[in-house]
């Protein structure tokens, strides 16, 4: 428990009316979007730097848990107070503070939520190419401390890809500038890529030096579908090859077909055991063409159907066969278990066959979508989190299907992060000497452990 | 709603936080408690036994505009206004509701004699120059830091109720249809023009119109938990019209139309149903029940509309209003952004919350004035009344009208 002096500190730190202390309002800081939560002790709500430095400070000083939060939308527990503590939400501090179209670099502070900054460059011409589908409301922080993906990740790479600089206050309360509007710098470390994706554990993220590109001129839609799975992944590699490279490359399975088909009639066909939305962009010359060598490598290999959208209207309906998923798949069940794993693309019929078998073993709903472009899939479990033995297969099925995507070469989180979920299955990937490595960084960073406990690292009563 | 289904709808929010991106609320002030995610968490948190209904938690629950925009992102529907509704019936069973509140839901608002007389004490007060005495006085400042501010949202009240200026019949010669026009209590006391311009535009259609006794709708009482009265409202008003014997009950204010159809689930006897089903707005009527035919006067004007939550999210009505305006003649028509955006007003949200409600309001005006429009029209009262006030307060020139009133502009405005 925090004490009611620190209390009263932080509340001259950041003002009263940024401060919440009552038990209902602490409770909506309690979780983020997996079905678990944690009271806070409290929650702050900085809006510089220097506040948020000043309660870092105090947080040494009177050794309590700070958790930074963004908007909540993680998938893999990062803002979770498992051990209590004070949350510090990221949201006031949500100016773009320069969209500099000279040397195309936005600079922001870290409660910009996604969309916001998308819209704001894409007025100028400009193109942010990382699109978690949370957009709409995860913050930029969040985003380069979960190092997020997406689906235009395959073309254009992640969150990291995009980071040219930080601010970050140190788990010690030191502020440090990493970085800028330069696209190369090699001075010392490669702190960047050290805070991209530390989740909250190595520092707080306050300002942002992300890099632009102009925007691409237009693009162009397809929905294939494919009796056999291996040639959906086969088809993908086809493609590569012959040079192109799409902006997306979604898969969804067959089980994921049916319940988008069950939940709205979308014309979905029904015997197929894979569905690829295909999108190029590029100069609007190119891509008539791009298309056309796309549906014949796809129907040469075992395509049944290949729906090209020649207009706004058509496009907008292969996306929302996409977007239904979500709803769609929760028709089950109440609960949804997310995983994200990540295995070599050749890899991704195989996987799918032992996700198949693990969740048959376990008598539970699977339904597989995901990023087939880099190999990146979301096997969500569909459950009732009030049942507990289901619950019990749940956490056994996932134990398997992280060891199987090891196994075939593959990673536990493609873009979710580690956070309290993962956290028990790290060194299955990573190894003893791995972890080590890792937790000497954590702690000689962080020497106090005030810096998101619980998180990355496993301990035993971090739930 | 029962505890079970409210229950089922709470484990349904995966917590996605979808609602977030919808929610006018969490816009203004980026406050999780705010928003529906965690609305629905509290609610979940108080149905298991872990929270109180401690005066946090009714003020967050009352902090909610009802406006709907957050079911309308959520990929599971969730009906999160119908679901803060069940909470403030709760608190208003459990913890009672204030005394004037009560006064007015199960007195005033039942008995239209009393009502009357209260709008006619409201009329003195505002003629009689002690409107103008207090606030020139400055006695509202010395009470509360809004309270000036927020005296002038409350509307300038009719002299003679609109209902008691016109018969309760009105028959045309060789009429197609025989309709009923509920008034709703803004147009009935504040807004008689409304209600002029609506039986202009129906004589015009050649519709026999019957406006039969009748009752506030019950939404102000619902939202403040007390169902008990809305039953009684509802009652007395299926049976009024019941008696009326029409084809269609039509609306011109979009929470009265959105509360009247909830008359069916409310109530659920088969008059529910009946009356229900009837029950049309406006706009919806007119573009797709008759065949509308503006009057051939030109309007001269560049108009916007705005959406009322309750008839876009509420009614489903969108594109009726929308045909009508543009079928006007003289008048150009352009949308303006985010229209199905709450301006802020829900209710007596706006007096309760009136900071709040401008800064969700000012976003509204902003959008209007992009538009370049010097005509915003609306279907509902409440939403007029806070559009009105806060373009006077932003000292905009542009005119709030009712939709009503600027189509009967077209046969040559009401005498
Ligand atoms: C519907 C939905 C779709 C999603 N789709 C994707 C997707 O396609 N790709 C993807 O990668 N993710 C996706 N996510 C996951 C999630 O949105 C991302 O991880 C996102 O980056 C989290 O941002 P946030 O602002 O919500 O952060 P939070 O959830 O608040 O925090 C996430 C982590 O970051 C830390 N953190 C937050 N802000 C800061 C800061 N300023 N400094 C230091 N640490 C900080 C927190 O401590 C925590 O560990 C999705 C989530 C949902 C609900
Ligand atoms: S959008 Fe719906 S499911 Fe998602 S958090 Fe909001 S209420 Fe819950
Ligand atoms: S009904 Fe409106 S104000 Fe209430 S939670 Fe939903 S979006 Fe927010």
């Amino acid at each position: 428990m925090i004490s009611n002096k620190v209390i009263e500190i932080i509340m001259k730190i950041v003002g009263d009316e940024n401060v919440i202390t009552s038990k209902e309002e602490r409770l909506c800081y309690a979780y983020d979007s997996t079905p678990n939560a944690f009271l806070p002790d409290l929650v702050v709500r900085p809006g510089s730097t220097e506040e948020v430095q000043s309660i870092v400070r105090l947080a040494n000083e009177h050794r309590f848990p700070l958790i930074p939060r963004g908007t909540g939308t993680g998938l893999s527990g990062g803002s979770l107070p498992v051990m209590g503590g004070v949350v510090m939400d990221l949201t006031r501090m949500d100016k773009i503070l320069e969209i500099d179209e000279e040397n195309l670099v936005a600079v922001v502070e870290a409660g910009v939520i996604t969309y916001k900054l998308q819209e704001e460059v894409e007025a100028r011409g400009l193109f942010y190419p990382p699109d978690p589908g949370s957009l709409k409301t995860s913050t930029i922080g969040g985003n380069v401390a979960e190092n997020a993906g997406g689906p235009r990740a395959f073309k254009y790479g992640v969150t990291r890809d995009y980071v040219l600089g930080l601010e970050v206050v140190t788990p010690e309360g030191e502020i440090v500038s990493v970085g800028g509007k330069t696209v190369k710098s090699v001075t010392g470390y490669d702190l960047i890529r050290l805070y991209t994706g530390s989740e909250g554990t190595l520092g707080i993220i306050t300002k942002i030096y992300l890099r632009l590109i102009p925007k691409p001129e237009a693009k162009k839609t397809m929905m294939v579908s494919f009796p056999r799975l291996d040639d959906a992944a086969r088809s993908v590699t086809e493609i590569i090859k012959r040079g192109i490279i799409p902006v997306t490359l979604e898969i969804m399975d067959d089980r994921t077909i049916q319940c988008v088909e069950n939940h709205k009639k979308m014309g979905l066909p029904l015997d197929v055991e894979a569905i690829l939305i295909i999108e190029v962009d590029g100069p609007r010359l190119l891509l008539d063409g791009q298309a056309q060598l796309i549906a014949e490598l796809c129907q040469n290999n075992g395509a049944q159907q290949v729906r090209i959208a020649e207009t706004d209207e058509e496009r907008e309906k292969i996306w929302a066969a996409r977007r239904a998923v979500s709803a769609a798949v929760v028709q089950i069940k109440p609960t949804k278990i997310s995983e994200d794993i990540a295995v070599p693309r050749m890899a991704i019929p195989e996987m799918v066959r032992r996700l198949k078998e693990i969740a048959r073993r376990y008598q539970l709903d699977l339904v597989i979508f995901g990023h087939a472009g880099d190999g990146n899939l979301h096997p969500n479990i569909l459950c009732d989190q009030r049942d507990h033995d289901e619950m019990q297969r749940v956490e056994k099925a996932i134990g398997e299907l992280f060891k199987a995507a090891v196994e075939l070469g593959g990673t536990l989180s493609g873009e979710h992060g580690i956070g309290t979920m993962k956290a028990p299955y790290l060194k299955l990937e990573i190894g003893e000497a791995g972890y080590d490595v890792m937790m000497k960084i954590k702690k000689a960073l962080d020497p106090n452990n005030i810096l998101n406990p619980g998180k990355i690292f496993w301990s035993e009563n971090n739930g | 709603m029962d505890e079970k289904t409210i229950k089922e709808y709470l484990n349904r929010c995966s917590k996605c936080g979808g609602c977030m991106a919808a929610c006018p609320l969490f816009a203004e002030t980026q406050m999780e408690p705010l928003v529906a995610r965690g609305k629905l968490f509290l609610i979940k948190n108080y149905l298991d036994g872990n929270l109180d209904l401690s005066k946090k938690m009714m003020e967050l629950m009352s902090l909610c505009l009802l406006c709907k925009a957050c079911t309308d992102q959520c990929p599971n529907s969730i009906p999160v206004d119908q679901l803060v509704l069940s909470i403030r019936q709760e608190i208003a069973q459990h913890k009672g509701i204030s005394f004037v509140k009560k006064n007015i839901f199960q007195h005033f608002l039942q008995n239209n004699g009393r009502l009357n007389i209260a709008a006619k004490m409201a009329n003195l007060y505002q003629r009689s120059g002690l409107q103008w005495l207090v606030r020139k006085s400055g006695i509202l400042g010395l009470l509360g830091r809004d309270l000036a501010k927020k005296e002038k949202l409350l509307p300038e009240m009719a002299k003679v109720p609109f209902r008691a200026q016109v018969p309760k019949l009105i028959s045309v010669s060789n009429p197609q249809m025989r309709v009923a026009y509920y008034t709703g209590c803004v147009t009935n006391y504040v807004f008689p023009q409304t209600g002029h311009a609506v039986l202009e535009i129906l004589r015009n259609h050649s519709l026999e119109v019957v406006i039969p006794e009748q009752w506030c709708c019950g939404i102000p009482a619902l939202a403040s938990g007390d169902e008990g009265s809305t039953v009684e409202l509802a009652k007395k008003n299926i049976k009024a019209f019941q008696e009326a014997g029409v084809d269609y009950i039509i609306t011109d204010c979009a929470s009265c139309g959105s509360m009247l159809h909830e008359y069916a689930d409310l109530i659920g006897s088969g008059d529910a149903h009946f009356f229900a089903d009837k029950v049309v707005d406006l706009s919806q009527f007119l573009a797709e029940v008759v065949d509308f035919t503006p009057g051939d006067k030109e309007i001269g004007c560049v108009v916007t509309y705005h959406d009322p939550c309750h008839l876009n999210r509420g009614q489903g009505v969108r594109e009726a209003p929308r045909k009508l305006l543009k079928s006007l003649p003289g008048v150009i028509f352009k949308e303006m952004k985010e229209a199905d955006r709450c301006c802020g007003a829900a209710g007596s949200f706006n007096l309760t919350y009136y900071d709040l409600a401008n800064k969700v309001g000012h976003r509204k005006v902003c959008n209007i004035k992009d538009t370049g429009a010097n005509v915003v029209t609306t279907e509902c009262p409440s939403c007029i009344m806070q559009i009105r006030h806060l373009i006077e307060l932003e000292q905009i020139p542009v005119e709030v009208t009712h939709l009503a009133e600027l189509i009967s502009k077209s046969y040559g405005g009401v005498s």
